[in-house]
């Protein structure tokens, strides 16, 4: 499950390895583009993130490489948010992309998810310690009592639930929630959340929804 | 087709010098037929005064005998080897033939006594005058002649020579326009020079209106409104980057102030936590703004990437109205929507400027209040509105909510605030719609009210 990541900005593969690494994925870096051209050529990867800004053989290039040879899942990285830049990128075959700055939490929930892809089928009944969802019949228990929640709400909890143990982002949960996808300077999710936490974990003594200080919120049991 | 030539200029001067030509040209047509004309009548004339002498000769004379025997006579009154002389009795014989030799009397029609004239075409050409007298011994005709190769030759000379004139002319023509297109256009050239002297320090110079000729005031004055928008798109530009950078220092100094105190001594993991927390606060603030000036960029710079459905506006309100329900029970406030109908408009655009102006609303507003979504169809267009009790906005200020960074309050900056451009982004929005925003306050509350152009497309529910 090795993942590569080709940056050439120090800092940017820095933080990167170390996040994926802490996340128990073994990854490898290169910080040229030809650099990243042997590497691809000689082993094989679950996932590349490639910088399209790099010296020498730039991302476009790399992605075009890679493209004619395997089906490895790409996502690129770029300053550049040009609708035209984007549009190249999905053209040439990469399967995602972000635009920097990006928050550490989004990167590291479509690394998830594109490491996952075609993968589990999303179940029907979710479950973390004694709390329950039950998507068809829309209902909500903790230790067998029925929560009543709004749709919003559920939707929300349904959201945590599926992505257990990762830290969403406040711009995730808003655009997957409300569809609102632009980074809105409210609390309104916090709002939702502390909403959320009053019916679901204040009744109980075990928490269930966690805040990971400037980052967003995670829904796990910890011991 | 030939290409026009690619100055001015010389095309003035090339039409001038095809205009003289034509010109030139139909005098000189008309001045050769006259001459033409005049020519033939004469030697018309000339040929039938001959036929007059020769008519007064045989009346004279006693017989045909007599006149032949005095041939000079008729070699000094014709004179010159172009004139031709017969006469005829009744039995077509030659009696008497004066001229060239090579010619034979040619066939006529009798004469009923006055003078009758005709051309022989053929080569060489001939003009004939003829007519019937009586003689001493019976009827005689006489016929005068002319050859008209001499004057054909002068006329074909003649012809030369106008031909050559009229290409002479064409081309003084041509030099002239050249000459007078040249000076005419200098205050052309005049005016681009003035123009071009304009560069990014003086943009705020117009060309001046002094002596300027009445068919470049229009040009004069499209330049003269470019520069204007010019100077503003430039002054605009130049105020926002330094809005831009003081809006930058603030988190920047947060930033960089909190990191060197804390790193100053040691401390403990919670109070590098906390700190790591409150950075990312401002980065945080950072990318928004940044987002937020790329989105105004964009917007500003292209009228392009309107994705235009039918947005069904109760349903827009509703959710919008959940997203923030919320958080505006936390304010002890209500949202109510009553707006209806289906606008054709951006959804996600539209559904951005009014979050913005509910965020706005909720963080103005009134606690215990309640904030209405409502929309109306009016005879300025289709409008929405975002109303909420509160305080009013100063007359002085509602002019320049809609301009970035703008505060009512200037020493009101928190980091929860929308950073001074939630207003211009959704002014951006309406502009991309064709619209307009409106703020409008006083004791009754504030109103925020979209307003779409009366020719977008919207249908009222029907229920």
């Amino acid at each position: 499950m090795t993942i590569l990541i080709v940056e050439d900005e120090e800092k940017t593969a820095d933080y990167l390895r170390k996040g994926l690494q802490e996340a128990g994925y073994p990854v490898q870096v290169a910080s040229t583009g030809h650099e990243g051209r042997q590497l691809i050529a000689k082993e094989h990867y679950e996932l590349v993130v490639l910088d399209v800004m790099l010296p020498g053989v730039d991302g476009w290039e790399l992605l075009r490489l890679l493209r004619r040879s395997s089906g490895t899942p790409v996502m690129f990285l770029t300053a550049r948010d040009a609708i035209e830049d984007r549009v190249k990128g999905l053209e040439l075959g990469a399967d995602d992309y972000l635009v920097k700055p990006f928050s550490y939490a989004e990167f590291l929930a479509r690394v998830r998810t594109l490491l996952r892809r075609g993968g589990v089928r999303e179940s029907e009944r979710l479950q973390v310690a004694d709390l329950e969802l039950d998507l068809l019949r829309r209902r909500v228990t903790r230790a067998g009592e029925r929560i009543d929640l709004t749709n919003k709400e559920f939707a929300l909890l349904h959201l945590l639930l599926g992505r257990e143990g990762e830290v969403l982002s406040r711009t995730t949960i808003a655009s997957q929630v409300w569809q609102m996808n632009f980074d809105s300077d409210t609390n309104v999710v916090d709002v939702a959340i502390r909403r959320l936490r009053a019916k679901i974990d204040d009744p109980h003594p075990v928490k269930l929804i966690h805040t990971v200080r400037g980052v967003g919120y995670v829904l796990e049991a910890r011991a | 087709m030939r290409r026009w030539p690619r100055s001015l200029s010389q095309r003035l001067a090339l039409m001038f010098a095809l205009g003289s030509a034509v010109l030139l040209g139909a005098i000189c047509i008309f001045l050769y037929g006259s001459l033409a004309r005049e020519i033939a009548w004469r030697d018309d004339q000339a040929l039938a005064g001959r036929i007059e002498r020769m008519r007064a000769l045989i009346d004279e004379s006693a017989d045909l005998e007599t006149l032949r025997r005095r041939p000079r006579l008729y070699d000094n009154m014709l004179g010159n080897r172009d004139s031709l002389l017969w006469i005829l009795d009744d039995a077509g014989q030659v009696r008497i033939a004066v001229g060239p030799s090579g010619f034979n009397a040619p066939q006529l029609p009798p004469s009923d006594g006055r003078i009758a004239l005709r051309t022989i075409e053929g080569r060489p050409a001939l003009r004939l005058a003829w007519t019937r007298v009586a003689g001493a011994d019976g009827h005689l005709t006489l016929i005068a002649g002319r050859l008209l190769a001499e004057r054909e030759q002068m006329l074909a000379a003649y012809r030369l020579r106008l031909g050559l004139a009229l290409a002479a002319g064409a081309v003084l023509a041509y030099l002239l326009g050249l000459a007078i297109a040249v000076r005419g256009l200098r205050p052309v050239r005049d005016l681009a020079g003035r123009a071009a002297a304009i560069d990014v320090r003086h943009l705020s110079q117009r060309l001046d209106t002094a002596g300027s000729l009445r068919e470049l005031d229009a040009l004069r004055d499209a330049l003269n409104g470019m520069l204007a928008r010019l100077e503003a798109g430039f002054a605009q530009l130049a105020r926002f980057s330094e809005d831009l950078a003081h809006e930058m220092r603030t988190p920047l100094n947060n930033l960089m102030g909190q990191t060197q105190q804390a790193l100053s001594r040691a401390r403990s993991d919670e109070d590098y936590q906390n700190l790591l927390v409150s950075n990312q606060e401002e980065y945080e603030r950072l990318a928004r703004m940044i987002d937020s000036m790329l989105f105004l960029a964009r917007t500003e710079q292209t009228a392009a990437a309107l994705v235009r459905v039918p947005v069904a506006l109760q349903e827009l309100g509703d959710q919008l109205c959940e997203y923030f329900e919320g958080l505006a029970e936390e304010r002890g406030m209500r949202l109510l929507n009553t707006a209806s109908g289906t606008l054709a408009a951006d959804r996600e655009l539209l559904r951005r400027a009014l979050a913005n102006l509910l965020a706005n609303a909720l963080r103005y507003g009134e606690p215990g209040t309640t904030i209405t979504l409502s929309s109306a169809v009016t005879a300025s267009g289709i409008e929405i509105a975002v109303h909420n009790l509160g305080p009013a906005i100063g007359a002085e200020h509602l002019p320049h909510l809609f301009e970035r960074f703008y505060r009512c309050d200037p020493s009101r900056q928190g980091a929860g605030e929308s950073g001074g451009l939630g207003l211009a982004i959704v002014r951006s929005i309406m502009q991309l719609h064709g619209g307009e925003v409106r703020a409008e306050s006083g004791a009754e509350g504030t109103r925020f009210v979209l307003i779409f152009p009366p020719d977008t497309k919207f249908v009222v529910d029907s229920s």
